[in-house]
């Protein structure tokens, strides 16, 4: 009898995919970040704040969406350039779909480029799209057990941003339980607490986007 | 041209090989009169607080089981199974939504001849399950208020597979801008059947009417 292993040849494909695309942008010394989280957190109030904040950065999206071009719109109000990807009833962005899209964008005239991935918790997780940095969404009304019921996105996250913090005293969430948990999982994740719509915390996430973008272009130089 | 390449549609024979076991579940729950309930929602949208105000109204009156479906953990099966219901932990490995394969075995697993009443609460995630008929006689999804109200928008699907829509976290409403009208309007545009509850399963408020239709539609099915 013959087995074939469906999922680790998938995986396997699409991480040189992701491998071939993280070189090229390398190269072209442009940043992609993968922005993920569940449906809802606030990753588009998240995005749209920090393209506010942020003037002399250009920044530019990918909005990836099942159906809808709700986001697209919403980011392309601010000034920002920003394309709509569906995915039709995918849960997940590959590598392959990431290059299409990235294509499609073009990426001239951008110093970081982010893909707003599939809200969902889980299948993102599985798949490296190519992108240098992983950044994931955590929002307070979610709760501080997440950690524990879906390992995989804090493990494979450089960055965890837990927003919303301006309704801390609606919920019952315990931060240092919460950030505690994070750090079993993956103790060199960075984490910022922030609020998108009172800007609380956001000047420390944005520093660290700023010296992201630099070390990237410092990548290309060398 | 000539074709020189076959296609296989794969998602398809996989959800019709999927149908064909959640035909089965439905025939053995109708045998055995089960009424069988499965419970969807994005992760923190409140599926165990609901569960819990739900278990602790019925339980006197159903036998009652629940099957708890989580990628990884075991938190909420430990406060589901301290009201004292049969409970059972499912571990998905990684997968992001319930199969009716995968359900079939743990209803054999939890035993449902006996049981008047079963919960499954799907892995939090408000995409993957909406595509996998898990058999059961009653589709339940909650959205909570800090999610939005554009979610049918954006996660259309699980709106159309739905028949109850629980808009939950509405004591939070102060801080959110959320517009339940609008929401359920953009839910009835997918599906006009839906059934919309606006409630608080923390605080407890109106989770009454859900119960009282939950409990009417027990009934109806166990006749």
């Amino acid at each position: 009898m013959k087995v074939i292993e469906l999922k680790k040849s998938v995986t396997d494909s699409n991480d040189r995919d992701a491998a071939l695309l993280r070189r090229e942008l390398d190269e072209k010394g442009m940043l992609l970040i993968n922005l993920m989280s569940a449906a809802g957190s606030g990753k588009t109030t998240f995005l749209s704040r920090t393209i506010t904040d942020l003037k002399d950065l250009r920044i530019a999206v990918i909005e990836a969406d099942i159906e809808s071009v709700v986001d697209a719109e919403r980011i392309a109000k601010l000034g920002a350039r920003s394309i709509q990807a569906h995915t039709d009833g995918m849960c997940h962005m590959d590598a392959g779909m990431t290059r299409e899209a990235v294509e499609s964008i073009g990426t001239d005239e951008t110093d970081v480029l982010f893909l707003e991935n599939i809200g969902n918790l889980i299948c993102p997780a599985e798949y490296d799209t190519g992108a240098q940095r992983n950044v994931m969404i955590l929002s307070v009304p979610e709760g501080d057990d997440k950690p524990l019921k879906y390992p995989l996105m804090f493990e494979n996250s450089n960055v965890l941003i837990i927003t919303k913090t301006d309704t801390m005293s609606y919920f019952d969430f315990d931060m240092d339980k919460c950030i505690e948990r994070v750090r079993r999982l993956n103790p060199f994740i960075e984490i910022f607490p922030v609020s998108a719509k009172t800007g609380e915390g956001m000047d420390e996430w944005e520093k660290w986007l700023i010296r992201e973008v630099q070390e990237t272009k410092n990548r290309r130089k060398r | 041209m000539e074709k020189r390449y076959d296609i296989v549609e794969i998602k398809e024979n996989v959800l019709a090989d999927n149908d064909r076991v959640a035909g089965k579940i439905r025939e053995e729950l109708r045998r055995s009169n089960t009424c069988f309930i499965n419970l969807m929602a994005s992760p923190g949208a409140g599926k165990t607080s609901l569960l819990i105000k739900t278990i602790e109204a019925l339980k006197d009156k159903y036998t009652i089981g629940v099957m708890e479906a989580d990628a990884d953990g075991d938190v909420d099966a430990k406060t589901i199974s301290a009201l004292g219901v049969r409970t059972l932990q499912i571990h998905t490995g990684g997968l992001c939504h319930m199969d009716a394969d995968m359900t079939f075995r743990g209803l054999k697993e939890l035993g449902f001849e006996d049981l008047d009443l079963i919960f499954l609460e799907n892995v939090g995630n408000l995409v993957c399950p909406a595509e996998f008929d898990v058999g059961a006689a009653l589709q339940v999804m909650i959205l909570s208020v800090p999610e939005g109200d554009d979610k049918p928008l954006k996660y259309p699907l699980m709106f159309k597979v739905s028949d109850c829509m629980i808009v939950n976290k509405i004591d939070a409403e102060a801080v959110f801008d959320f517009d339940y009208e609008a929401c359920v309007e953009r839910a009835r545009a997918l599906n006009p059947e839906i059934r919309p509850f606006r409630l608080s399963a923390l605080k407890g408020e109106n989770v009454d009417e859900w119960i009282r239709y939950l409990d009417g539609f027990i009934r109806e099915w166990r006749k």
